[in-house]
């Protein structure tokens, strides 16, 4: 092991990494009991998933991670066109086109969409000379990141994945929040904001979208119906106490109460059997992963480094937090997954390349 | 490189600058995860137990397990009605949703061979469940199909993995071996209706049968008994997961709540009395009472037309329920005790023994006949046109004759008639402990309408069974027992004990005062007036030129009136065919008699129905019972001799 290479395990950032392997192992953990009876182990899978996910993220840790921005346009045009790929042929799954067949694999574009868009927008802003636009950008200076997002959360709903739509959205304008704007330029942008959902409301979603946020709002009165999914999954969480009805024996999961208990449902499952502790457990460990990034980017080298960081932050944040609202009952279910924890190969992937991108940033943040 | 240097060192700068930004940052990171927090601590530890439950309900499915229905026996212990096993197809609606409805409904339409209406019904009440105020309907069966036959239970038990929403419900169905001639008294099973859930949910259960008319219902809650409930564990498709995961999840003594099986009843009636009385009653509509003259105790009981109550409680037809409730001879009503007739001159023995209390008569004067009787410009013309001259009391009563009662009912008046008839029992419901029972009609000075003629003119038309008099063949039965017995007004009775299954005496019935009649119970008319009536009914039957002497018997003496009573002349209906016209114009037969003369132990009451005369359609019927119930007597005699 070379000189340089020892001192770059000295500079890796070992509680992040220590992070990282807790909640992968919680999450397979979790996984095998969620499909306990089910005909694949899917637990197997996840795992294998994310063997490749550690040995992409060690290889990519020897590139230094300037290289992204000289990749971002083509990363991003990419993504777009596996994107695109899966809007014309994509595979239908409940209804949805989100999966695209390559080779024996099925990949989920949308989940690294989320990943270049982040390096794109990193490099606009780290790019882009802030002291040109009177040190601080206003709405109408915004308008390549806005096309940068609306054109993959655009593909996304045609899909249709609100949810995804949703957290890329949410990740877009969390760097753009990040870079100096205006104030003025962010109300402007919240009230934007409103006329947008108005105006999906009215002419984008389709009834089930609708359907669900309508159940958000009164789940009990559509019991069994629309708003089953959200009922039965408070159920589970509510029933699992302080400390859960244990590993394997929570009946909501077990006995097929809960729904899509593997993927959009799968905090459901923790907290059934692991219970207020384990859950609280989990939380913690997400919001040390977040923080962690956000140090990151405070502690970047530079600020392309600083926005990837910010990024992958908003990353980790908006799905967990989005997540587990909507299992708890707080948000609608809009079915997005639990970083590292729901069933998922291009997700448990696209996350660890997320973490990877923070440790890149980190091991280098010394270096000239 | 001091460019290079430059943007670096500018770069440095700006992150300097995010700093507050991604501090900032941190805090609504944290706040958001506190909201988790708290949110989990609401759902989790505040609301636990509630939730808790929830899970619990969820993978929770009830069966009850339904408890077996009281026997009904007949004074003798034989089994009149008793229960057969058999299945019933139940639903769970929230267990079969989308397409698997459908799949399901088409299987059990095909397995079951449904009609195209009950599938139709079936549907009907799957939706009913969805669209139900209780969000807990859908998770309770509903009645699909009862009492299906063997052959398709096999079919279902075969393809139960396709059906996991169905169950095959082990339900004990009434078995009545008796046909329709006991329809009336025992009436029959049917499920609860909507309405019926809606008002007592706690006492019946969807898809559970009840008893409707007769003793069925009348003694419902003895019968029914306390259904059991068995508990077991099922998924989210409602499929039980098995007897381990049961005994997992669900705790002993919750899993198998035994049924407490219903009482068995007792009647006083004798079921052979009961096919003898059907089988002597000819007409086509009309009713049989027989009746212990001291006790009160119904013997036998026969409404015709009846229905059978096999048909009524099973698979019923809509078309067969229709043609029942359209037939012009209502086959549905009670003519022992829910329908009004006149009762012709069977109630002379109510005129005769206000006249003879009153003191206008006494058992030797005598009244003249000439054929009728003028009250101011009306006159009442006597059966006989020709006269019958001079009779008395008993004579009066041997011939029939209606112009002495005419005169009579004239002297006694309107009120001493009635008074006499409510001490007979007449005028109010008995009491019998079978139901619902109309009160028949006895009109006084205070009752009456002066647009319907004056008070005399009732009285004369009240002294012959005739004008608003009206009453029930069970209100003769009990009026003559009273006549026989020397004075005592009995209520009705048909129940003799409640038996547990096991044969222990709940509750004996003794014979029950007719306190309603105004004289606690009893007629209040001096012994020798009633025994003058007595003397009387005794020539109707074994006199030459009583009106029943052709049906006295060789070996016992009973004693009876006939009774022929005039219908109130109908509209020309055109609707109505000319035979049905005619026969709704022709009088009621009445016969209402007691045996022995001497020492009389049962009253039998025929009536029939637009049968003419009392003599000849319903004296014989009368004779055949009576002859039945001491040709029984002395069998049983014989028996128990021989078991001796």
């Amino acid at each position: 092991m070379s000189l340089a290479t020892e001192k770059k395990l000295d500079h890796l950032h070992w509680p992040l990494v220590l992070c990282t392997i807790v909640i992968c192992s919680l999450g397979v953990w979790n996984l095998a009991s969620a499909t306990k009876n089910a005909l694949n182990p899917m637990w197997l899978a996840q795992s294998k998933w994310m063997l490749m996910g550690v040995l992409a993220v060690g290889a990519f840790l020897f590139i230094d991670y300037r290289f992204l921005s000289t990749a971002a346009w083509p990363m991003y045009f990419a993504a777009l066109a596996l994107l695109a790929g899966v809007a014309f042929r994509g595979k239908k799954v409940l209804g949805a086109r989100r999966w695209l067949q390559l080779g024996p694999m099925q990949v989920q574009p949308s989940e690294f969409v989320k990943l270049a868009l982040i390096v794109l927008m990193a490099r606009y802003f780290s790019r882009d000379d802030v002291s040109a636009r009177k040190g601080q950008y206003g709405l109408v200076d915004l308008w390549r990141p806005f096309v940068f997002v609306l054109i993959p959360v655009a593909l996304v709903m045609k899909q249709p994945d609100l949810g995804t739509a949703l957290v890329t959205f949410s990740i877009a304008m969390t760097m753009i929040v990040f870079a100096k704007v205006r104030w003025q330029s962010l109300t402007a942008l919240f009230a934007g904001g409103i006329a947008a959902a108005v105006f999906s409301w009215e002419r984008l979603l389709k009834p089930y979208q609708k359907s669900r946020i309508v159940t958000f709002l009164d789940p009990q009165a559509y019991a069994k119906g629309a708003g089953y999914h959200a009922i039965q999954s408070v159920i589970a969480v509510g029933s699992g106490q302080w400390s859960g009805k244990g590993w394997g024996e929570g009946t909501q999961n077990q006995l097929s109460f809960l729904p899509e208990q593997h993927t959009d449902f799968i905090f459901s499952v923790w907290a059934e059997e692991h219970g207020f502790l384990g859950g609280v457990l989990l939380l913690s460990l997400y919001g040390f992963l977040v923080l962690t990034a956000l140090d990151v980017a405070a502690n970047a080298r530079d600020k392309f480094g600083s926005f990837l960081a910010i990024g992958i932050a908003a990353l980790f944040f908006w799905h967990a937090f989005i997540n587990i609202g909507m299992v708890t009952g707080l948000l609608p279910v809009v079915g997005v997954p639990l970083p590292l924890f729901s069933y998922g190969g291009s997700s448990v992937l696209a996350d660890l390349l997320g973490v990877g991108i923070l440790l890149n940033v980190s091991l280098r943040r010394f270096m000239f | 490189m001091p460019s290079m240097l430059g943007i670096v060192r500018r770069d440095a700068d700006e992150i300097r600058e995010l700093r507050p930004r991604t501090a900032l940052g941190a805090l609504v990171v944290v706040c958001a995860l506190l909201v988790l927090t708290v949110r989990l601590y609401q759902l989790q530890i505040l609301r636990g137990d509630e939730y808790s439950a929830q899970s619990v309900s969820n993978f929770r499915k009830s069966l009850f397990v339904p408890a077996d229905r009281g026997m009904i026996k007949d004074r003798q212990a034989r089994i009149l009605v008793d229960n057969r096993p058999s299945f019933d197809v139940f639903l769970t609606p929230a267990f079969c949703k989308g397409k698997e409805r459908d799949e399901v409904m088409t299987k059990l339409a095909t397995y079951l061979a449904m009609t195209p209406e009950d599938v139709e019904r079936m549907k009907q009440d799957y939706q009913r469940s969805w669209t139900s105020k209780d969000k807990l309907d859908k998770f309770r069966p509903y009645l699909v199909e009862l009492d299906i036959p063997r052959d398709h239970v096999d079919v279902l038990e075969a393809h139960r993995s396709e059906l996991s929403c169905v169950d095959l419900i082990p339900t004990p169905h009434r078995n009545y071996r008796v046909g329709s001639s006991l329809g009336h008294v025992i009436g029959y099973m049917s499920e609860v209706t909507p309405e019926e859930l809606d008002d007592k949910p706690d006492e019946f259960r969807r898809g559970q049968t009840i008893g409707r008319r007769g003793l069925e219902r009348r003694w419902e809650r003895e019968l029914r008994g306390q259904d059991g409930r068995e508990n077991i564990a099922v998924n989210a498709r409602g499929q039980h997961l098995g007897r381990e995961m049961d005994e997992l999840l669900i705790p002993e003594n919750e899993r198998l709540i035994a049924a407490v099986p219903g009482n068995n009843l007792v009647l006083s009636l004798d079921e052979r009395l009961q096919e003898a009385a059907d089988a002597a009653f000819l007409g086509r509509a009309g009713a049989v009472v027989a009746m212990e003259a001291k006790t009160g105790f119904i013997l036998a009981m026969v409404s015709r037309p009846s229905f059978d109550p096999n048909k009524m409680s099973g698979r019923i037809t809509r078309a067969e329920l229709q043609k029942l409730n359209e037939d012009t001879l209502k086959p549905m009503l009670n003519r022992v005790m829910n329908e009004n007739y006149h009762p012709g001159s069977t109630f002379k023995v109510v005129t005769a023994l206000a006249g003879l209390e009153e003191g206008e008569i006494t058992a030797t004067s005598t009244l003249f006949c000439n054929g009728g009787y003028t009250m101011g410009n009306h006159r009442w013309r006597c059966d006989k046109p020709s006269g019958h001259g001079s009779l008395n009391v008993r004579s009066a009563l041997q011939v029939s004759c209606d112009a002495f009662n005419y005169a009579l009912g004239d002297r006694v008046g309107l009120d001493a008639i009635s008074g006499m008839a409510h001490r007979l029992g007449y005028g109010q419901p008995t009491g019998l402990d079978l139901g619902r029972e109309i009160p028949g009609i006895i009109p006084d000075s205070k009752s009456i309408h002066p647009s319907t003629g004056s008070e005399r003119s009732h009285a004369i038309n009240a002294a012959i069974g005739q004008g608003e008099v009206n009453v029930t063949p069970l209100q003769q039965a009990v009026a003559y027992a009273a006549i026989a017995n020397g004075g005592t007004v009995w209520t009705p009775q048909i129940v003799r004990r409640i038996e547990t299954p096991e044969g222990k005496v709940v509750r004996e019935f003794e014979p029950q005062l007719d306190v309603n009649n105004g004289r606690g119970g009893k007629l209040d008319v001096k012994p020798q007036n009633l025994a003058t009536v007595r003397e009387g009914l005794f020539a109707v039957v074994n006199e030459p030129g009583g009106t029943a002497y052709r049906s006295r018997l060789a070996d016992v003496h009973f004693a009876g009136k006939t009774g022929t009573a005039q219908v109130m002349k109908l509209g020309q209906k055109q609707k109505l065919d000319p035979a049905t016209q005619v026969y709704l114009s022709r009088d009621h037969a009445w016969f209402a008699a007691f045996a022995p003369a001497e020492d009389p132990e049962v009253v039998v009451v025929v009536l029939n129905e637009h049968g003419g005369w009392g003599a000849d359609a319903a004296a014989p019927a009368a004779s055949k019972v009576v002859r039945a119930y001491f040709e029984l007597k002395k069998r049983d005699a014989v028996a128990m001799k021989a078991v001796q």
